[in-house]
C-alpha cells in the first residue's frame, strides 16, 4: 500500500487526544463539536488510531498565510 | 526570527516590522525590499512596516461581510467571459482536456467522471531520468489491446482466428521478460481467460475458433478480441511521455494520460506517488482523503481560470468553494443536488431551482421555516443577517457624570 501522508496533496493529520485542547479549539470558534467541518472515519488519510468522535487537527501548508490550521469531526 | 540574511536590515528595524499585525510572508516582502533598495534609517522602515500594516488591516474581511456572494460574484463576472466551449489540443502534451466554462461547470458540479480525464504521472528519480526505465512505466500504464501486438485475420475456411504477433512489439513492450515465447504464452492464455476458448499457439501465432462453427461466432470472438487489455490499465488508452525541466534545472521525464486510474497508477512501481495527480476530484477523495480533495479543486478551478487569462480572481474566492464543498467530509455539489439543495430553510431552497416541488414537499411533510437565513429573509422583505442587517442599535440616553478619580 501506497503511504498516502507523504502525497503533496495531503496536509498534516493528527489526533487531538487531549479533551482540554479540543475545549480550548472549541470555545476559541465558539462552536459546538458538531459544527466542526466532518471528516469520515473511512477517509484514508486519516491517522490509524483515529475514532469517530475524535477531532482531528489538519495543518495545510497555506496560500494566503504561513500555515493554517483546521479542525475537523471524525464521523460514520 | 530571520536571523542575519538580510544585510541592510539591523536589529531595529526586525523589531519595528516583527512589532505588527502582518503575517510572515508579507514581513519577509518588507524585509526582501529592503535589502533590495539598500540601507534606510529605522524610522523610515518604522513607517513602511505601519503603512504596511495599514493597508493589510485595511484589506482584511469585516465581521458579517457575506463572503460567499463575494465569492460568487467573483467567480461568475470573470466566468462570462469564459469560452464555452473548447476542444483543442491543451497545454501539456498534446492530449485534449475540456477548458474553460465546461470545465469550471463539472468541478462545481462535482461530476462523478470527468469529460476528458487525465493523469500527470512522475516518476521516481531512477525512472526519471532514464528513457529507457521511464518507457517500461509506461507500458504497465497505457493500455496494450491487440491491435497494437500483431495482426488479427480471420480464416474462415477453418473457421479459426489467427493472431500473428509481431516479435519487436513483445520485446519492447514487455521490457522485463527476456524470452518471446513467455510472452505470447502469456497473451495466449489472457485470450484463453477472457474470450474462454481453447487457443493453439505455435511461437508467435496464435490460433483460436468458435466452439462450434458458426460466422457469426467467429466474427463476435474478433469483436471481442479487440477489446482484451493484455497489459497496462484499462482506463488509460494513451500515454504521452515528456522531458520537462524541474527547479533546479534537471531534467526528468513525466508521463501525461488520456484516462485516469489514480489508485491503480500509484501503486506501479517506479511511480512517485507523492507528486503525481489527476483531473477526477472524486479520485482523488477515494485515494488521499478529503482534504487532497479540497487542494485539488483549489489548484483544479484555479488552473481553469489562469488558463484562461484569469488569473486575478483571488485565490481566496476558490479557497471558500472548496471549503464548502468538502465541509461535511465528502464531496458535494454546488446546486440543486449538493450544497443548495440541502439547505435547512425551505424558501431557500424554492428560490434556487425547481420551485414547486421544493414548496409541495414541505408542505406535504409540514415543515417549517425559521426565517434565519438572508434568502428566506429577502423573500419575506425583513431585514437580512448579514452586514449592518444583523447589528442592533439602540439609542438611549445616560448621565456623562465626570469621573471621581
Amino acid at each position: 500500500m501506497v503511504d498516502v501522508s507523504q502525497h503533496e496533496l495531503v496536509p498534516e493529520h493528527t489526533v487531538l487526544d487531549d479533551p482540554d485542547r479540543v475545549d480550548e479549539v472549541l470555545a476559541e470558534y465558539n462552536v459546538s463539536k458538531t459544527n466542526l467541518p466532518k471528516i469520515k472515519s473511512s477517509d484514508p488519510a486519516l491517522p490509524e488510531d483515529a475514532e469517530v468522535g475524535d477531532v482531528i487537527e489538519i495543518v495545510r501548508d497555506s496560500r494566503t498565510t504561513e500555515q493554517a490550521t483546521v479542525y475537523r469531526l471524525v464521523v460514520e | 526570527m530571520t536571523e542575519a540574511e538580510y544585510e541592510h536590515v539591523t536589529a531595529d528595524i526586525e523589531a519595528v516590522v516583527e512589532d505588527t499585525e502582518l503575517p510572515r510572508r508579507l514581513k519577509e516582502r518588507i524585509y526582501e525590499t529592503i535589502e533590495e533598495r539598500g540601507p534606510i534609517p529605522t524610522e523610515q522602515a518604522d513607517e513602511i512596516a505601519q503603512a504596511t500594516e495599514t493597508k493589510y488591516v485595511d484589506t482584511r474581511v469585516d465581521p458579517l461581510d457575506p463572503v460567499g456572494t463575494v465569492s460568487a460574484q467573483s467567480i461568475g463576472e470573470p466566468g462570462t467571459q469564459m469560452t464555452m466551449n473548447t476542444f483543442h489540443y491543451a497545454g501539456v502534451a498534446e492530449i485534449d482536456v475540456t477548458q474553460g466554462l465546461p470545465r469550471l461547470i463539472e468541478l462545481v458540479d462535482a461530476r462523478k467522471t470527468p469529460d476528458t480525464p487525465m493523469m500527470t504521472v512522475y516518476l521516481d528519480e531512477e525512472y526519471a531520468t532514464d528513457r529507457e526505465r521511464a518507457h517500461e512505466v509506461v507500458w504497465s500504464i497505457e493500455s496494450t489491446k491487440i491491435l497494437s501486438l500483431g495482426d488479427v485475420s480471420t480464416n474462415v475456411a477453418d473457421m479459426l482466428v489467427q493472431v500473428d504477433l509481431n516479435e519487436e512489439t513483445l520485446i519492447e513492450r514487455w521490457p522485463t521478460v527476456e524470452d518471446v515465447d513467455v510472452v505470447a504464452a502469456e497473451i495466449a492464455e489472457t485470450i484463453e481467460d477472457a474470450l474462454g476458448v481453447q487457443t493453439q499457439r505455435s511461437e508467435t501465432l496464435i490460433e483460436f475458433g468458435p466452439s462450434e462453427p458458426s460466422y457469426r461466432e467467429l466474427l463476435q470472438l474478433v469483436e471481442e478480441l479487440r477489446d482484451v487489455v493484455f497489459k497496462g490499465i484499462e482506463e488509460v488508452s494513451r500515454v504521452v511521455i515528456r522531458k520537462e525541466t524541474v527547479a533546479d534545472g534537471d531534467e526528468e521525464f513525466v508521463l501525461y494520460t488520456e484516462g485516469s486510474a489514480f489508485g491503480d497508477v500509484i501503486e506501479i512501481e517506479g511511480v512517485d506517488a507523492s507528486r503525481t495527480t489527476c483531473n477526477n476530484i472524486h479520485e482523488i477523495y477515494r485515494n488521499l482523503g478529503v482534504e487532497a480533495a479540497r487542494e485539488a479543486i483549489i489548484n483544479e478551478t484555479m488552473d481553469t481560470l489562469e488558463e484562461q487569462g484569469l488569473d486575478d480572481v483571488n485565490v481566496r474566492h476558490l479557497m471558500l468553494v472548496s471549503d464548502i464543498m468538502t465541509n461535511r467530509g465528502t464531496i458535494e455539489s454546488i446546486g440543486r443536488h449538493g450544497i443548495s439543495g440541502s439547505k435547512e430553510s425551505v424558501l431557500a431552497r424554492a428560490a434556487f431551482e425547481v420551485t414547486v416541488n421544493h414548496l409541495l414537499d414541505a408542505a406535504v411533510h409540514g415543515e417549517r421555516d425559521r426565517l434565519d437565513g438572508v434568502i428566506e429573509n429577502v423573500i419575506v422583505g425583513k431585514p437580512v443577517a448579514i452586514g449592518t442587517g444583523d447589528v442592533d442599535l439602540r439609542m438611549g440616553s445616560f448621565s456623562a457624570q465626570p469621573s471621581d478619580d
